[in-house]
């Protein structure tokens, strides 16, 4: 999308947002509540139309020609759009067609059925569903016509913590060979699945980047039941820099490892010592300390 | 035109597993049906004494087109509690996008939903057909005036529902929207009525009415006049609604 804009009820929205997205990748938009996602994301999936500027898919506008959207973008929003009193297969069969499936609807509905497991319930009036199912019927229905660009808007709320797990995977998986945009306010979803992120706050973009420019330097936090010095973790041939989170606390760490040194070697070292390793996970503060400044308004906008 | 057809397929399905709106059809085909029955007890004691006329009124006059008129009087009632549910409820249960972001045309969509509820009131209007059509069986029918009478309802039907997926599409609350579609079919059934006491009935006035068009049909005349009044009306009616939704593209929910 280029330099899009959209003013709603006389307030702009979304100011002047760049973003470009290539198959096989994950993008997750990021921001505090009513920072423009949901808007951003309707723009992108061709529902809302933009104010100004446009979005592009494969060269051509969008909002000029919206049949692309048909066959090329999935869409799941905010609330699930669902027709309550169909079953699962009848629902996801119409929404085939709808696509312009015709013969291959009814494959395309069972594929998607087996993607997101729903098999189990798929013969269940969807008004009876709970919460997480109905969830992944619409994740579903974003899905079965195999798009080029999935656009998720915070696909895991409401989910419980298993079920967000898996749906992580699914969009991994998904990122493989489609393009996917998702929108969260969960740092750890995007550390999960997305290739790069992108931070909305009052409209405007001000961060993007490769996730990978984040946290990804190799630092660890560790936590131990035994209250140690600088020197004991230095003591270890794979750690190359040592510090305490917190000074007066001995038992939580942050290591550094050196190059080409696994986390487990790491891991079967702390616990040969029996130092009474408690909790040992990639450290993704960068960030959260980006987010966590630009949604408290602190850092200026960023020409992306 | 296929999407139109599929999502036309889709609402009459939508409609046909909802007890709302087969509670709605069971209501409406229960009334008449009493209508009905009421009518032809009367017709039997009355029979007699119609023997000794000449050209006395037969079955058709004095029972199916009553019915049948009695049926359009229902009509505007039933069908905005049909139609009411057909934008509006999709709107309330944020499900829209679904059919705005599978790049279906607005026309499209209108359509679709224009024709998935008339199928339903068409189907109502079968039920109630099949009363006085029953007693061909054991009598002789006008069948040509029962014909012009159902023209005349499948039209006036079809005007009714498109200003009830109009009055649907302009507000997110089905309630209302019923309300909307009841207030301006009442409006356009009444319009003339102070004008016809006045003794004014061959005015514009009149001819925005729906009696005045609705009538003919039934005294067995189809004029191609009452015919434009009522694809007027859908035209209008659906026009503006592929208009509104356009707009719903462009605003906020």
């Amino acid at each position: 999308m280029d330099n899009v804009s959209r003013v709603l009820a006389g307030r702009r929205v979304v100011r002047e947002v760049s973003l470009s997205l290539g198959r096989g990748e994950v993008l997750g938009l990021l921001g505090v509540n009513g920072a423009g996602k949901s808007t951003t994301l309707r723009m992108i999936a061709g529902v809302l139309a933009p104010s100004v500027g446009m979005v592009r898919i494969a060269g051509e506008d969008l909002y000029e020609r919206p049949e692309l959207a048909r066959r090329g973008i999935g869409y799941l929003p905010e609330v699930a759009p669902l027709h309550t009193e169909l079953t699962v297969d009848e629902f996801l069969v119409f929404c085939a067609r709808l696509r312009g499936l015709a013969g291959g609807a009814r494959a395309a509905a069972t594929r998607a059925i087996e993607r997101c497991e729903l098999g189990d319930v798929r013969r269940r009036l969807i008004g009876a569903l709970s919460k997480g199912f109905r969830q992944r019927v619409g994740l579903a229905q974003a899905i079965l016509h195999d798009p080029e660009l999935i656009v998720l808007d915070e696909p895991a709320s409401g989910l419980d913590p298993v079920q967000a797990l898996r749906l992580r995977e699914l969009v991994r998986g998904l990122g493989a060979d489609h393009a996917v945009v998702l929108s969260t306010h969960v740092l750890p979803d995007v550390l999960a699945c997305c290739d790069r992120v992108a931070i909305l706050h009052e409209g405007a973009l001000r961060h993007e980047g490769a996730l990978a420019a984040f946290g990804q330097d190799g630092a660890l936090r560790v936590r131990v039941t035994r209250a140690l010095a600088a020197n004991d973790w230095l003591g270890l041939t794979m750690v190359a820099a040592a510090d305490p989170i917190d000074a007066a606390d001995a038992r939580r760490w942050r290591l550094r490892l050196r190059d080409g040194v696994s986390t487990g070697a790491l891991a079967a070292a702390i616990v040969e010592r029996s130092w009474g390793l408690e909790e040992l996970r990639a450290e993704n503060s960068a960030l959260e300390e980006i987010f966590m400044t630009i949604a408290a308004g602190a850092l200026p906008a960023v020409a992306a | 035109m296929s999407v139109a057809a599929l999502i036309a397929r889709h609402e009459w399905r939508r409609l046909a597993v909802q007890p709302f709106a087969w509670g709605l059809a069971a209501v409406a085909v229960a009334l008449m049906a009493w209508q009905f029955l009421l009518a032809l007890q009367a017709f039997l004691q009355l029979a007699p004494k119609l023997g000794g006329l000449k050209d006395a009124p037969g079955l058709t006059d004095l029972l199916a087109i009553p019915l049948l008129r009695s049926f359009s009087n229902l009509l505007m009632l039933l069908v905005p509690l049909i139609t009411m549910r057909t934008i509006a409820g999709e709107r309330r249960t944020q499900s829209l996008p679904l059919l705005l972001a599978a790049g279906v045309g607005n026309l499209r969509i209108t359509l679709g939903k224009y024709f998935g509820a008339l199928g339903f009131v068409l189907v109502i209007l079968l039920l109630v057909l099949a009363m006085p059509l029953a007693l061909e069986f054991g009598t002789t029918l006008d069948l040509g005036r029962i014909a012009a009478a159902t023209i005349g309802l499948v039209l006036f039907a079809g005007a009714l529902t498109a200003i009830g997926v109009l009055c649907s599409a302009w507000t997110p609350q089905p309630a209302l929207a019923a309300a909307a579609a009841f207030a301006i079919t009442s409006l356009l059934a009444i319009i003339d009525a102070g004008a016809r006491v006045q003794g004014i009935d061959n005015a514009g006035i009149n001819y925005l009415a729906l009696p005045t068009h609705i009538e003919p049909f039934f005294r067995g005349l189809v004029a191609s006049v009452d015919i434009v009044y009522f694809l007027l009306i859908i035209v209008i009616a659906l026009a503006l609604t592929a208009r509104r939704l356009d707009r719903l593209r462009s605003v906020a929910d």
